[in-house]
């Protein structure tokens, strides 16, 4: 279980990375903590020709505070991201999903921006980031241009990132005071690729939802986040009632599909259930 | 049956020299591993650690097809590679290098690499020697092959009904029965005609597998000068029938030599490699130059060659007023994959303790086993038994919920009673020892039964869903060889022996080296065998140090299977020690003038008894070696001190002609009870473990420490198989397990923090001090204890455990559909 | 194509011309002749290729040794010899942390990055740091115990540096 040959390229800036896959077009490939990318190599289903190594890019991998937003390099380690007080503070949610995220090991190595880029569609970063709001920064030839989580992840393991692009940072919003926001997921064993993840973000203001977003993974649904879930709660009484029903949309919107470990009825139970309890700890986290 | 048969056949005279109950120094105690000290800093020799001069790597070309005619291979694009040396298609190899062995009768022929047509996904079609792993795999990447799909039989009901084009193997028939027969052991049909109750289930045990974290691999060496194989392997059994290898190089068995390396896991599954040693022989002869052929983690998940037992069991249990179990019939159909490796020896291996530990007078057994597109059974910790256990306590689960008895008074009411042993069970096996009830009694103690029982009942009211289970398993060990071939219709090679050889040299300075005839593979051989030669010879175990005989040195010796290991190790080591010991009394009575009845071993002396007079060993080894002038001219004062002993199985006996009697052949019988505490998610289908308790009865124990672990290991890996494990495969034969993110084995957190365990000691009659076995451990008793859990704790829902693995997303189903109900 | 690769390994240098595909677990082994550390997937989950890169665990198997040239990579070699066991090693033996011994060097590299953070941690601390690794001999609780013995060990030592 070996990978193929490749050209090695190590890249010493972020123009640098840019320079060398504008040379190299889509014979290249960029490896960040490789932890997605190398098993696919040694399994040979994929075989970049040249590998643009940007895990040694000073400064691609801070995390710094920005306007009423954390400015995560994309190059950070996702345990050093987990473990950011700044993240922590600011972006809870984020915190949380990473306990999920893959073993204390791989998180050493493999990147948040490597994540995202890899978009599986089972990944908790993009999800959580997409509820957040994220805006991820992408250098390119002609510059940066800076992207919407909500239209950067597309389909299963395909993103907006062009062939010549790098994504460089990852702009998350200050969750703001008071916000209720819960994280839940099932897999098969811990650490695991989730079967089905559910997360929310809402606050509380005189017995009803607002500012609600919902969104799972697993769903087997075009986006992430679910309109419908989030309008069946926006306004209503913050209630175990409102609750089941928007819980019940989630259902009927899904289309999950069967795969070996879990079957589609499977994943509408556990999207009923982990909604219900990422509802109810959001509900209960958010300040009155 | 059973008074009739004790009427009717004799056991044959224990030939226990060590008996139970003695003094012992080293025997029974904690020590820490002799083995562990240079795996702790990396120096234990695996198979890939073996690197050899101008060494070349093997890969394999896979088929990516279950079932397909192999029209044509076009090797020349891999051949023109640079740093590749040889290319070998099916067609090639089969010039130089025949058949697999195969215990099999009549024989299933399997080449190392596909002669003709692909029988299962994986399966090698190629086979390449490069410079690197890496550019041999990038020539396996330039074969070209055309295949023609053929049907694929990958579900083994309808395999019993394939024809025509769907037959794996045309030249043994037109079906895909690799064996069919049915067996009635004492008065089946009386017992059923006269029953009350009769509970039947059907019952689907998952294909799942040892996968240890090595691989199987192996390294050869052909030198041309002597036309000689050398081959570093980390198979077992080598010195039992590693000949067969040299069978199918068709080179006389004493033109190879098989040299054993640690094995990093086995559970089984490296029992007797064909497929890897061969290949790389093949390619070494090939190319003139070693060759190193390891496989990687998708080859070992998808031909092995040692998936473990898949079967379908329709059940039927007969209790008569009394409640007392009197007859069980089982109709199975095995999936057996696309060859016969090891025959039918799983369900000779079940049939040893079908009737468990329960005074069930009658047995029937209607056995189909089929061939299917998928990588072939071996063997995985149980060889089937594991399966029978499972099927076993399922019933009787079911028959105290269908009477609403006590899972644990229905089980006492049944056992069969300490002082009932040695007891014939209708199969023929004899069982040597037990006391069940204080197996039980001690788990139940252990655990706090009540205790959890209160706690059960206040979680319901919070709507959680603890369970409590309950299995009483048996762990037979010590196999013998007749349990092979006693199934087929055809018996085929009827061998008896299945013998552990020892050799044992004092040096001149009195340190002993014990030769083993098989592999290190995980278990703790060096230990054993340390801790039983100190108890024999008064050395301090750092006198002694323990080495692997090859095939070249080697004596007999069947290797671990069969919880069979120490049990067998000891035996030799006691003969060998007797050899030693006269010696050693020959030597020192000259040099003491003493008579040899006067001499007794004492912390590494010989002394004269009731005296502080003696020798030190070390002094008698000297002049053993060195001063053969000391001592008269009579031949049993010659030079050396050493000693070969074979010990052969301590008791068995032959099958009946027409086998309603299937003889002794697993006669040393360990139990174990296994009460589980776990708690249900009824939303997710999750399964949490609140307590474990696992207490197992393998007679007189050498080390409770190691015991203990086998016992949590297997416990683990029976975790593994109830709730995670399988190897999947689509209607279409495709394999759908190729990786570790799809073959789910437990982590940490999937194991249950503190399985506690405990030890009850009836020792065995038969076998030297009353060792039994234990190395199959857990697994044979954690997946009934599992399932009996499971739906305990859904009892107020009336969810039913038939099938494993248990996954969260099957639980969950039975969950909606009891709930629906 | 090859390329020379120099890699610190246990701050011993090693240097040979390979392939840029070289995974680091290979150059390891079989370029700078450490066997210690044992390869068992290959596809980053079972972690007995677990070796620590810059001081942090990292699956050996999931990187490439090009990509390490001026980090430090450390594996179970840089721990206790079979005459001076460090006391994670100890440990292990006492508390019959291993049968196979093939997950055992990943293990103990786990064990080596939790002790650096976490001095004394709980045996469920425990549990998760080792949560990522495969042993299929062990059902993993004697290598809890045998973690947790080191700590004791260790403290052991420090009161004797003390006294």
């Amino acid at each position: 279980m070996k990978p193929s040959p490749f050209e090695y390229v190590r890249a010493t800036s972020v123009a640098d990375a840019v320079k060398a896959l504008a040379a190299h077009g889509d014979r290249a490939k960029l490896l960040a903590g490789g932890q997605s990318l190398i098993p696919m190599m040694n399994f040979r289903m994929v075989a970049p020709e040249v590998l643009i190594d940007i895990g040694n890019i000073p400064g691609l991998d801070e995390i710094t505070i920005g306007d009423g937003s954390v400015q995560i390099g994309a190059g950070a380690r996702h345990n050093v991201v987990m473990a950011s007080d700044v993240v922590r503070q600011h972006c809870p949610l984020l915190a949380d999903a990473y306990s999920h995220v893959a073993h204390f090991t791989i998180r050493n190595r493999g990147t948040i921006g490597g994540n995202i880029c890899h978009h599986d569609p089972a990944s908790e970063v993009p999800l959580v980031l997409t509820l957040l709001g994220a805006s991820l920064v992408l250098a390119g030839p002609k510059g940066n241009r800076t992207v919407p989580a909500d239209t950067f992840f597309l389909g299963m393991m395909e993103t907006a990132i062009a062939e010549d692009e790098m994504l460089v940072r990852i702009d998350v919003p200050f969750q703001p005071a008071g916000e209720g926001w819960s994280f839940h997921e099932m897999s098969v064993r811990k650490g695991d690729y989730a079967i089905v993840c559910a997360a929310v973000r809402l606050t509380v203001k005189d017995g009803a939802f607002h500012d609600v977003r919902v969104g799972f993974n697993g769903a087997g649904t075009e986006t992430k986040r679910m309109a419908g879930v989030e309008q069946a709660l926006e306004g209503k009484p913050a209630t175990d009632a409102t609750i089941a029903a928007a819980v019940k949309v989630a259902v009927d919107l899904s289309d999950p599909s069967d795969d070996v470990q879990a079957d589609a009825a499977y994943k509408r139970d556990l999207l009923s259930a982990l909604g219900r309890r990422a509802l109810e700890q959001a509900r209960a986290r958010a300040s009155n | 049956m059973n008074v009739k048969a004790k009427a009717k056949k004799s056991i044959p005279a224990s030939r226990q020299r060590e008996v139970p109950g003695q003094d012992l120094k080293w025997i029974g105690q904690n020590m820490k591993r002799v083995e562990d000290p240079r795996l702790l800093v990396g120096e234990g020799e695996y198979a890939d650690d073996i690197a050899l001069a101008n060494m070349l790597h093997a890969a394999v070309l896979a088929s990516p097809h279950a079932h397909a005619r192999i029209i044509s291979i076009d090797v020349s694009k891999a051949l023109a590679l640079p740093g590749v040396h040889a290319v070998m298609t099916g067609e090639e190899v089969a010039k130089v290098t025949g058949p697999l062995p195969c215990f099999g009768s009549p024989p299933v022929e399997q080449r190392c690499v596909a002669l003709g047509k692909v029988r299962h996904v994986g399966e090698p079609v190629a086979i390449v020697a490069a410079d690197s792993r890496y550019i041999a795999e990038d020539a396996v990447g330039l074969i070209e092959v055309e295949y023609e799909q053929l049907p694929v039989v990958a579900d083994l009901r309808e395999a019993v009904h394939a024809k025509g084009a769907a037959v794996l193997h045309p030249e043994r028939g037109d079906n895909n029965i690799a064996l069919q027969r049915s067996f009635k052991f004492g008065t089946v049909d009386e017992d059923f005609a006269n029953a009350k109750t009769i509970v039947k289930r059907t019952l689907r045990w998952p294909r799942s597998g040892a996968q240890p974290l090595e691989t199987c691999g192996a390294v050869a060496d052909f030198n041309r000068g002597s036309g000689k194989f050398t081959v570093h392997c980390n198979t077992s059994m080598y010195n039992y029938v590693g000949w067969l290898w040299a069978v199918s190089l068709n080179v006389p068995a004493h033109k190879l030599n098989i040299v054993p390396t640690m094995a990093g896991g086995s559970f089984g599954s490296k029992l007797f490699l064909h497929k890897v040693p061969i290949i790389a022989a093949t390619l070494a002869r090939k190319t003139g130059r070693p060759v190193k052929y390891l496989e990687d983690r998708l080859e070992n998940l998808s031909s092995c060659d040692h998936h473990g037992s898949d079967r379908y069991y329709e059940c039927e249990l007969a209790l008569d007023a009394d409640n007392n179990m009197t007859a069980l019939k089982c109709d199975v159909i095995d999936d057996y994959g696309a060859y016969f490796q090891f025959g039918i020896g799983h369900h000779g291996n079940a049939l040893s303790q079908i009737t468990g530990p329960y005074k069930i007078r009658s047995v029937e057994a209607n056995i189909t086993a089929v061939l299917t597109n998928k990588c072939q059974q071996g063997a995985y910790r149980g060889f089937g038994s594991e399966v029978s256990n499972f099927v076993l306590e399922r019933m009787v689960d079911a028959a105290c919920d269908e009477l609403n008895l006590d899972r644990l008074a229905f089980r006492r009411q049944n056992f069969i009673k300490k002082a009932e042993f040695p007891y014939f069970i209708p199969t023929g096996n004899l069982y040597d020892s037990g006391d069940y009830e204080a197996v039980m009694d001690k788990a139940v103690g252990m655990l706090d039964l009540e205790g959890w029982r209160k706690k059960q009942a206040e979680a319901l009211k919070e709507g959680r869903y603890i369970g409590i289970g309950l299995a009483t398993c048996q762990e037979r060990s010590v196999f013998s060889s007749t349990e092979f071939w006693s199934l087929n219709n055809v018996p085929g090679f009827t061998l008896t022996s299945s013998a552990e050889g020892v050799s044992v040299k004092l040096d001149a300075l009195g340190n002993a080296v014990v030769k083993l005839q098989a592999p290190f593979w995980g278990n703790s051989p060096e230990t054993m065998a340390v801790q039983i030669l100190a108890e024999q010879l008064q050395l301090a175990p750092s006198a002694i140090s323990v080495a692997y005989a090859d095939t070249d040195s080697g004596l007999s010796g069947t290797g671990p299977g069969g919880s069979r290991y120490t049990v067998m190790i000891a035996g030799a080591l006691v003969g060998a020690s007797k050899i030693i010991r006269n010696k050693l009394f020959l030597l020192a009575g000259h040099l003491l003038q003493a008579g040899k009845d006067k001499l007794e071993l004492r912390d590494g002396k010989v002394m004269v008894k009731g005296t502080e007079q003696g020798m030190s060993i070390a002094d008698i080894a000297m002049q053993a070696h060195f001063f053969r002038l000391s001592f008269p001219d009579e031949p049993e004062f010659d030079t050396g001190l050493d000693a070969n002993y074979t010990y052969d199985h301590p008791l068995t006996t032959l099958p009946s002609d027409d086998r309603t009697d299937l003889g002794i052949f697993y006669p040393i019988m360990g139990h174990m009870c296994h009460m589980p505490v776990i708690e249900v998610d009824i939303e997710t289908g999750k399964i949490t473990f609140l307590d474990y308790v696992a207490v197992h009865d393998c007679g007189t124990i050498v080390n409770p420490m190691t015991l203990a672990g086998h016992v949590r290991g297997g416990t683990a890996q029976g975790v593994g198989t109830a709730l995670y494990e399988q190897y999947d495969y689509d209607e279409q034969g495709q394999f759908r397990s190729g990786s570790y993110a799809d073959y789910l084995m437990p982590k940490v957190m999937e194991v249950p923090p503190n399985v506690r365990v405990g030890h009850v000691e009836t020792p065995s009659p038969f076998t030297e001090y009353g060792i039994k076995g234990g190395g199959e451990g857990g697994r044979m008793g954690t997946p009934p204890a599992l399932a009996g859990a499971i739906e305990d704790a859904l009892r107020p829902l009336g969810v039913r455990i038939d099938a494993l693995p248990v996954t969260p997303s099957k639980l969950r189903g039975l969950i909606r559909q009891a709930q629906a109900k | 194509m090859k390329t020379s690769v120099s890699l610190k390994i246990n701050g011993k240098s090693y240097q040979d011309d390979v392939e840029p595909r070289t995974l680091l677990s290979d150059f390891i082994r079989h370029h700078a002749g450490l066997k210690g550390t044992h390869v068992g997937c290959e596809h980053g989950v079972c972690g007995a290729c677990t070796v620590m890169i810059d001081g942090k665990t990292a699956r050996s198997c999931l990187a490439f040794a090009v990509q390490c040239q001026d980090h430090d990579i450390t594996t179970v070699e840089s721990l206790g010899t079979q005459e001076e066991l460090s006391p994670l090693q100890q440990g292990f033996w006492e508390k019959h942390g291993l049968q196979c011994g093939y997950c055992t060097s990943g293990m103990l590299m786990l064990a080596t990055e939790l002790l650096e953070h976490n001095p004394t941690p709980t045996r469920d601390e425990i549990r998760e740091a080792i949560s990522g690794n495969l042993c299929r001999c062990t059902g993993y609780q004697t290598i809890i115990d045998s973690i947790a013995r080191a700590v004791e060990i260790k403290a052991g030592t420090a009161l004797e540096a003390a006294e």
